[in-house]
């Protein structure tokens, strides 16, 4: 716990993955987390987003899940941004934390997350979902490849995807040990590997992800990158 | 509202997801789910089991809650004003509270699950109640913690036992990060039984399969039956 005093987290997005990723962050003991999330509590976030519970319906997610935070862990320090996550914040919010976790699930604002992220040399914890799909990468900028060198940029907008809550669970809960494992200075799991679960098969893949040349994000600073191994399962 | 159109809007998300549909969610509706433990791996599990529209759940621990055990700090589902109570009511009242869709209670004699979760945090006690379930022909899946990992292993009726899958060895409490990520994977199984999506025959039936997690990652193989196990002969 004490190689952890002092320092914060920021956690983009307090819903199917922030929450678990928050809660595995305060259960860890004494992180202080930033939470943003400038959404509210609808109904279908009761379906698999236990950090949230009935009466919260129509509240401000933040609050609502820093709530929940401190009735479970009273000592713990949190902090809900009044100020959402975009161009204009995004900058100081994450020069203002020792580690970053995008747990938006919302592709432009996880592309926004990459970018502060190298920008401001702070590690960032990736999470994604769709359907019976979760998805893991750590970047280490200046060490690994970003999210702009596997993907470039966010997709088109397509059909709205399903969602089963304990897969985001796993995920998330994943997602917060593995900014405990980056704050307490120990190599990330995922750094420069993306790892790719799917559900109903049980099958995982591990998704080398490297330094592209050319990457508009992280080409200035990665140039002879350490190049990431594969694992498979 | 009505009761109807408010589970239409609750799970719609869940509802879009492949193969599963209205079909999928009645049937979760309908299963009536059985979880032994109460504490670290299955706080998590029973608060998405909850959440993901399971009709009826037993919570089944004898503990008290004890912010000092290994099993409550970070189970999700206890507070620091409930030390002392017995964690089966703690649990109860934060399942009600996540959802009014659920029917849940502690265990008693007149439960009749259709499933089983093991998320005991005592080997001894997951393997008596995977043995009871096996025995009950109910589908069951079990969660066994081990400091940062841990294996989840599920086993449709008809498939290779607990013992045949995993053999008692000393393992470290789980920690609580590594616990709800083992008991969200755990629910997670356990919704594709009840929701007929696990691989394999359409019902659920037959194949088994255990996935370990270590180090934060996942990896899965089937189960094969122990030559001489007489969990071949009880199905």
């Amino acid at each position: 716990m004490s190689t952890l005093r002092g320092k914060t987290a920021l956690v983009i997005g307090a819903g199917a993955l922030g929450g678990p990723a928050a809660l595995a962050l305060a259960s860890a003991g004494g992180v202080r987390i930033v939470l943003v999330d400038g959404g509210i509590v609808e109904t279908a976030d009761l379906a698999g987003q236990p950090i949230f519970v009935e009466a919260d319906l129509g509240k401000p997610r933040g609050s609502a899940a820093a709530r929940r935070l401190t009735r479970l862990f009273p000592e713990l320090e949190v902090e809900v941004s009044a100020r959402g996550f975009d161009e204009g914040s995004a900058g100081e919010l994450v020069h203002s934390a020792d580690v970053v976790v995008d747990a938006s699930s919302h592709f432009p604002t996880m592309f926004l997350a990459n970018d502060a992220a190298v920008a401001a040399g702070k590690a960032l914890a990736h999470g994604g979902l769709l359907n019976f799909t979760a998805q893991l990468l750590t970047v280490v900028p200046g060490v690994t490849g970003c999210l702009r060198c596997l993907f470039e940029g966010p997709p088109p907008p397509g059909p709205e995807a399903g969602a089963l809550g304990p897969l985001a669970g796993f995920a998330g809960s994943f997602l917060g040990a593995e900014a405990v494992r980056l704050l307490e200075g120990r190599p990330g799991a995922y750094a420069g590997r993306l790892l790719v679960h799917e559900a109903r098969s049980g099958r995982s893949r591990s998704v080398p992800v490297m330094h592209r040349p050319g990457c508009s994000t992280c080409g200035a600073i990665s140039e002879g990158g350490a190049r990431a191994p594969g694992r498979s399962s | 509202m009505s009761l109807i159109d408010a589970g239409e809007a609750r799970f719609a998300r869940q509802r879009l997801l492949p193969g599963l549909g209205p079909e999928g969610q009645e049937l979760i509706r309908d299963a009536r789910v059985h979880v032994v433990g109460a504490g670290a791996t299955a706080g998590p599990a029973l608060l998405f089991l909850a959440q993901a529209g399971i009709g009826t759940i037993y919570v089944d621990d004898g503990a008290d809650v004890d912010g000092a055990s290994d099993g409550d700090a970070g189970s999700w589902t206890y507070s620091s004003g409930q030390l002392g109570q017995p964690r089966v009511f703690a649990a109860v009242e934060a399942l009600r509270a996540a959802s009014s869709f659920v029917h849940v209670r502690a265990i008693a004699t007149d439960a009749e699950p259709t499933a089983t979760l093991v998320c005991a945090q005592r080997e001894p006690v997951a393997r008596i109640a995977a043995d009871r379930a096996r025995r009950a022909g109910l589908p069951h899946v079990v969660a066994l913690g081990n400091g940062d990992g841990g294996t989840v292993v599920t086993i449709p009726s008809g498939a290779p036992c607990l013992r045949c899958a995993f053999q008692p060895g000393a393992r470290l409490p789980p920690r609580p990060g590594a616990a709800a990520a083992l008991g969200s994977l755990a629910a997670v199984e356990l919704l594709l039984l009840v929701a007929r999506l696990f691989p394999g025959d359409g019902t659920g039936g037959g194949t088994g399969r255990r996935i370990d997690l270590a180090d934060g990652w996942p990896s899965v193989r089937p189960t094969a039956r122990t030559p001489g196990c007489d969990c071949q002969n009880v199905y």
